[in-house]
């Protein structure tokens, strides 16, 4: 089990290389190779380690175990085809670790990362709504029955884009140096990350490994269905560079216009939703 | 009953009223255990802030009483929180959701920071009003249906009112999830964490549980 654990969190550090490689060459920049992420896992990892003298010292250790713990069960839950609620629930869950990461130290930076992360919390609602929606049409929010729906009546990304583009958006929410990443921008330093360092960086990046993949490759089975696993790696890395275009060409948006933005898309799938309801017999 | 959350894993009956567990209760159930663990066993950070107009800084304590009265109520939060993911029956649900909304105001009522307890009292006020729909949407499933046990509700055999669901969905979302958090971004603001998470830990927990009952009942 641990060996796809590994494979997970570092294919997943991989995308995310991959991510900033695309964002720096349609910005006409060299940018790293894309196996950067991967050394700074490895980098961090032998880097000096402490706790900051105005830590929560259980809060910020913990909370390293506990991003990395949600993730690991996130992608059991996706690989052994269980309730996309489950991950719906981890995706949520996630906001608490980036508050943890941020107020556990005691840093202005890491608290304004925090606060910035509540405050996005609108990112998670147009989920919400995608997956009611998939109950809706599928009748089902078990994995399983849902790649099965999708053998029988064919992919839910023909069946029903807007859900699909909804799904992108949530994924876009989460990505690096996106338009709605303002939990991590650069007048807050690193945002929620500014204090954790060495070794819990290296936690840090192992946990952004495996939400990139889980988070992509359930992306694929909810709504491309059953495909082998290396043409779910292919598909993955598509979407992957679409969502690194997105990035490169958009701005950073305010955390009010982020919000705006996301409560618009919000409401947009809800009334998509509401007349699938109506028509739906 | 539907099985949206995994198949149940644990019964525990209490006449008609049940408790169970499924993968997805029991996921949130461990998550609110954990950091309701982490609230009894930590000491809370020292929040740095900077001076304006100068190069100083100065780290805020959390005084010995204040960090006892607000600890407790942060476990308050988490017992409330497990109580709401456990829970089989609307009515004991709502009671819990509203008491993570009482403890949520409890958290950061201690500290003396007019920002913080100005944003404690508006959040408090829209958790209060957000009790009417919460009461009001259970009232009708029982006036309705005869019944407020989830997975009596779940067998298919009662037709519970859509305005009920969205009811109890709205005074859920009115305990601290979006549109209506902003009060409570501002109330994270008080240092002295992780009893501050507690306050969207609890909102997070109880808004994932209400998913779960509306779509199964």
């Amino acid at each position: 089990m641990i060996e796809y654990l590994v494979f997970a969190a570092v294919f997943g550090l991989l995308l995310l290389g991959l991510h900033r490689k695309v964002i720096a060459r349609i910005q006409t920049r060299p940018g790293p190779p894309i196996w950067q992420e991967i050394l700074h896992a490895l980098k961090f990892s032998f880097k000096s380690t402490w706790v900051p003298r105005t830590a929560s010292a259980t809060l910020y250790v913990g909370i390293v175990l506990i991003g990395i713990g949600i993730w690991s069960a996130a992608f059991f839950v996706v690989f052994a085809g269980e309730s996309i609620l489950i991950l719906f629930a981890i995706y949520m869950l996630h906001k608490v670790v980036e508050h943890g990461f941020g107020l556990s130290s005691g840093s202005p930076y890491g608290k304004f990362g925090g606060v910035r992360s509540v405050i996005s919390a609108a990112s998670e609602i147009p989920l919400f709504v995608t997956i009611a929606a998939i109950y809706l049409l599928t009748g089902s929010l078990i994995l399983r029955d849902i790649t099965a729906y999708q053998g029988v009546h064919g992919p839910l990304l023909f069946i029903a884009p807007p859900f699909a583009i909804a799904m992108f958006l949530v994924i876009l929410s989460k990505m690096p140096y996106g338009p709605f990443s303002i939990v991590e921008s650069k007048e807050l330093v690193s945002g929620y990350k500014t204090e954790h360092f060495g070794v819990w960086r290296a936690g840090l990046a192992v946990t952004e490994g495996l939400k990139t993949f889980v988070l992509l490759y359930a992306f694929v089975a909810i709504f491309i269905g059953a495909v082998p696993f290396w043409a779910a790696l292919v598909i993955m890395t598509v979407v992957l560079i679409s969502l690194s275009f997105v990035c490169a060409i958009t701005p950073m948006l305010s955390p009010y216009d982020s919000v705006t933005i996301q409560g618009l898309i919000t409401g947009l799938m809800l009334v998509y939703t509401g007349y699938l309801w109506w028509v739906i017999p | 009953m539907s099985d949206i959350g995994g198949v149940d894993l644990f019964v525990l009956e209490f006449g008609d009223i049940l408790h169970y567990f499924t993968p997805y209760s029991l996921t949130l159930f461990i998550f609110a255990l954990i950091f309701t663990v982490l609230v009894i066993v930590a000491r809370p950070e020292r929040q740095l802030d900077i001076v304006f107009g100068g190069d100083a800084y100065y780290a805020k304590k959390t005084p010995i009483s204040e960090r006892q009265f607000r600890r407790f109520m942060a476990i308050a939060c988490g017992l409330a929180s497990m109580g709401a993911m456990a829970s089989g029956d609307i009515f004991n649900y709502t009671l819990f959701v509203s008491m993570v909304g009482i403890t949520n105001v409890g958290i950061v009522a201690a500290v003396k920071s007019r920002h913080v307890l100005n944003a404690a009292y508006e959040y408090g006020i829209v958790a209060m009003v957000g009790t009417l729909p919460l009461f009001g949407g259970a009232a009708l499933i029982l006036g309705t249906t005869g019944t407020l046990s989830i997975p009596a509700l779940a067998t298919g055999g009662y037709a519970v009112p859509l305005v009920a669901k969205i009811l109890l969905a709205l005074g859920v979302t009115g305990e601290g999830m979006a549109p209506f958090y902003a009060a409570k971004a501002e109330m994270f603001r008080a240092p002295g964490a992780p009893y501050v998470i507690m306050c969207s830990l609890s909102s997070l927990l109880i808004f994932l549980r209400v998913v779960e009952i509306v779509i199964t009942i």
